[in-house]
């Protein structure tokens, strides 16, 4: 009779069957879903009604916009922040780090609550501004996302590689564009990543700033509203093909900057 | 004093029922006490001699606990656990108090115990939207008994998901069948006279909450003339300062009421006789002229108002930072409620044209009783024990919604009105304002008037029991069929989105602009190297 024995294999059952039951299975109701029609029978005419309703479309260019003016937005505000916070000699930038990083910990609807209470103070109207009340609310939302890995890739940027530039002869403008900026490219797109997404999607921001047009979220919320589950699957697998490629392109680089990195210096 | 004393007799006699176990003889000796806890009176349940003669049946019967499973609104049931002086001391011909001191599901429990001798074990869970509901139920979510709003249980009775009410549920001489003995004529002629498919909605249905839709309104800035036409809702005039329900249905239906404004308004419509049919008719139309013509309105509201809104209008219409919000008279109630806390008064108003009069009733799910005759007794009962005139008054003030319970024989729910929006003795200006509509069915009956603060005709009072008149103008809005429905959502998707169409050629060229500029920078960044050899060469 065999015995039992323990093997590291076996440690894994709880995280595979984790991955399925949370993972595998609902993406492939999400697929199923996608691929039929309200009597079960297969059909592509959800990914065609997608791709020919201009509802989805003018609302996927509206999601998409606003997307890159808050990634772009929190990039800049937060790259210059996490500059200062890893590179300066400031006796207090954990201190600094942390007071960024604080309003994480509040949970965000009472954030953007009080967010509201501000802006309307200094803009009057809130509905006079949807779009850039929106922007302004994600980009406080998810600042803190885009500046952690920024700071943890400047943290561990090799300081003698800064010093070889300098001894070479670049100017700090050089030192800056060609060797700090290409080594921090791996915080810059971890935190495009972690803003970008949530940001095409997050409608309770949208919603609480007053912008009473539909972005991603809602839409796919409003198909599941009326009981469409078909095109609300395939409009989340859309996205869902969009975010891996964004991803895959994103990686791809990623990769070749590892390789490129000999060649800068 | 009295109360006090009754109270611990009450716990004392119960304790000792527990201890000797329910038998029906035991239950027959019970002096007149059979009070769940939080109602203090001398005579409160005049059924009590029945009950007591049903319980020795059914105790025979059955020893099995019966469970049901509910789903209702949240916050939409008495939770119990008042603060002491919240007591509400009611001027009723018994002098009762009302006091909430457990969860109605608690005292249900109990009650179920006493009266019918079965145990009842309740699971009780709550939905935020009738789509969550419905949603719920289609992914095998058993409920045997819940409270969605008149067009859910209209769309469920159409896929005849639901079970029908016992006949005994409707037998007006058992002293314990709450509902039928003490619902408002008024909603009973509303719940036999609507159909779905030929079948009257009462077969299926119970009330448990009504009201109107209307404005809530700044009263200081909004005329009550303005605020009293749906056309506020697009008023250029009140720009970004008009939040509007972020639900089709209710949108669809103040769009209509714009489109259909001059016809509604025409004194020959008025007062014509049948006024209520054909604002009926009017106000239900799903075709695809009249939807395309409201989408076009509603795409003007949401340029014009504040914000489309599920549940921050209040907070705004409180704070001030809209002038004028849609609401539901129960939510209205709320907020001038809350307002008034400030010192902040708002009043309600509901349009001349027409208003919608809604529902929310409980039904009972054919998958979730399953046939089992236990269960189903035990869900009629529920809504009888909600239909309890104490505990009506419980779930009013709790929730502050109007009940559909007028009360029967009984005269708290009246005294409760009363208590709620009659005239101190000291208040000079004061109207006379009739409800007898509603608990009698006599506009003009002496015994339901009461006598108001003047202000009260354009707040609570007047949210909470709507005029005759205004009743005059209250139609019900129809569920839509599958094809409507699916032309109304899309018709209500079409204005949510961002329509591509609607950029003109400088929105582009902007556009265009700025994804020149994006290229050209790191076109620039990437040939950098090249340009700096140019450069020094």
């Amino acid at each position: 009779m065999k015995r039992f024995r323990f093997s590291r294999k076996q440690l894994c059952i709880p995280y595979a069957l984790f991955l399925i039951c949370f993972v595998v299975l609902p993406l492939a109701v999400i697929v199923y879903y996608a691929f039929t029609d309200g009597s079960g029978r297969f059909t592509l005419e959800n990914l065609l009604s997608f791709f020919t309703n201009g509802n989805t479309i003018g609302t996927l260019c509206y999601s998409a916009v606003i997307a890159v003016v808050v990634t772009a937005v929190c990039l800049l505000i937060a790259y210059p922040v996490a500059y200062i916070l890893a590179r300066s000699s400031l006796k207090r930038a954990p201190v600094l780090l942390m007071l960024f990083i604080l309003p994480m910990w509040i949970n965000f609807t009472l954030r953007i609550t009080a967010l509201k209470e501000i802006l309307t103070v200094l803009e009057g109207n809130l509905s006079l501004h949807p779009f850039l009340n929106t922007v302004i609310g994600m980009t406080y939302d998810y600042l803190p996302f885009m500046i952690l890995p920024l700071y943890t890739t400047l943290l561990q940027l090799d300081e003698s590689l800064l010093e070889a530039a300098k001894d070479l002869g670049a100017d700090p403008g050089a030192v800056f564009f060609r060797v700090t900026l290409p080594l921090s490219m791996p915080g810059i797109v971890s935190g495009i990543t972690m803003t970008f997404l949530p940001a095409m999607t997050n409608y309770v921001i949208l919603d609480m700033m007053y912008n009473s047009t539909y972005i991603m979220g809602s839409l796919i919320g409003s198909y599941f509203n009326i009981y469409d589950w078909h095109n609300g699957s395939m409009i989340s697998l859309i996205l869902f093909a969009v975010i891996c490629i964004v991803s895959l392109l994103t990686g791809g680089e990623d990769q070749d900057d590892a390789k490129n990195r000999g060649a800068i210096l | 004093m009295t109360a006090e004393r009754k109270t611990k007799q009450c716990r004392t006699l119960r304790t000792a029922a527990a201890g000797l176990a329910l038998t029906a003889s035991l239950t027959l000796a019970l002096p007149g006490c059979v009070l769940p806890d939080g109602i203090f009176s001398d005579d409160i349940l005049p059924g009590a001699a029945v009950s007591r003669g049903m319980a020795s049946v059914s105790a025979a019967e059955s020893d099995e606990k019966v469970t049901l499973r509910i789903a209702n609104w949240e916050e939409y049931i008495d939770e119990g656990d008042w603060d002491e002086e919240e007591a509400i001391d009611l001027d009723d011909r018994e002098g009762t108090v009302i006091f909430g001191e457990n969860s109605m599901i608690d005292d249900f429990e109990a009650w179920y115990l006493d009266t019918y001798g079965v145990e009842v074990n309740v699971e009780y869970s709550t939905f935020g939207t009738n789509e969550d509901l419905y949603n719920q139920l289609t992914l095998g979510n058993d409920f045997d008994l819940v409270c969605p709003s008149e067009y859910m249980f209209m769309k469920l009775i159409a896929e005849n998901r639901l079970q029908p009410l016992s006949d005994d549920f409707f037998d007006e001489e058992n002293e314990n069948n709450y509902y039928v003995r003490g619902v408002s004529d008024y909603i009973r002629n509303i719940f036999d006279t609507n159909t779905i498919n030929g079948e009257p909605w009462s077969r299926y249905a119970a009330g448990y909450m009504w009201g109107t839709t209307g404005i809530v309104y700044n009263p200081e800035v909004i005329s009550k003339e303005e605020a009293s036409h749906w056309a506020i809702l697009a008023d250029p005039k009140y720009k970004g300062q008009v939040t509007i329900k972020d639900n089709v249905r209710d949108s669809y239906f103040a769009a209509l009421g714009i489109l259909n404004e001059e016809e509604l308004m025409e004194p020959g419509f008025i007062s014509s006789p049948d006024r209520l049919e054909r604002i009926a008719e009017l106000m239900n139309r799903t075709d695809e002229d009249t939807v395309k013509a409201a989408e076009s309105v509603l795409k003007d509201m949401k340029e014009n108002a504040y914000s489309f809104e599920s549940d921050s209008g209040k907070a705004d219409m409180v704070t001030g930072k809209v002038l004028a919000n849609y609401q539901w008279s129960g939510d209205a109630v709320y907020t001038l409620d809350q307002a008034e806390i400030d010192d902040y008064y708002l009043a309600y108003a509901v349009p001349e044209e027409c208003t919608n009069i809604w529902f929310d009733g409980w039904v009972m799910l054919k998958d979730g009783i399953a046939g089992d005759a236990a269960k189903q007794q035990a869900a009629e009962a529920f809504i009888n024990f909600m239909s309890r005139p104490d505990n009506v008054v419980r779930n009013m003030y709790y929730i502050g919604y109007t009940s559909v319970i007028a009360g029967g024989d009984s005269d708290i729910i009246y005294a409760y009105a009363d208590w709620c929006y009659g005239a101190e003795d000291d208040v000079e200006d004061t109207i006379e304002y009739p409800v007898g509509f509603f608990f009698s069915g006599d506009n003009a009956d002496e015994a339901y008037i009461i006598t108001a603060e003047a202000d009260q005709a354009d707040r609570q009072l007047f949210a909470q029991y709507p005029p005759q008149d205004v009743l005059e103008r209250a139609v019900v809005m129809q569920y839509f069929d599958q094809e409507n429905n699916e032309r109304i959502n899309q018709m209500w998707v079409n204005v949510r989105c961002f329509d591509l169409t609607s950029l003109g050629w400088q929105d582009w060229a902007k556009i265009g602009a700025v994804v020149i500029v994006v290229i050209a920078a790191v076109v620039i960044f990437k040939k950098r190297d090249d340009i700096m050899q140019l450069r020094r060469s």
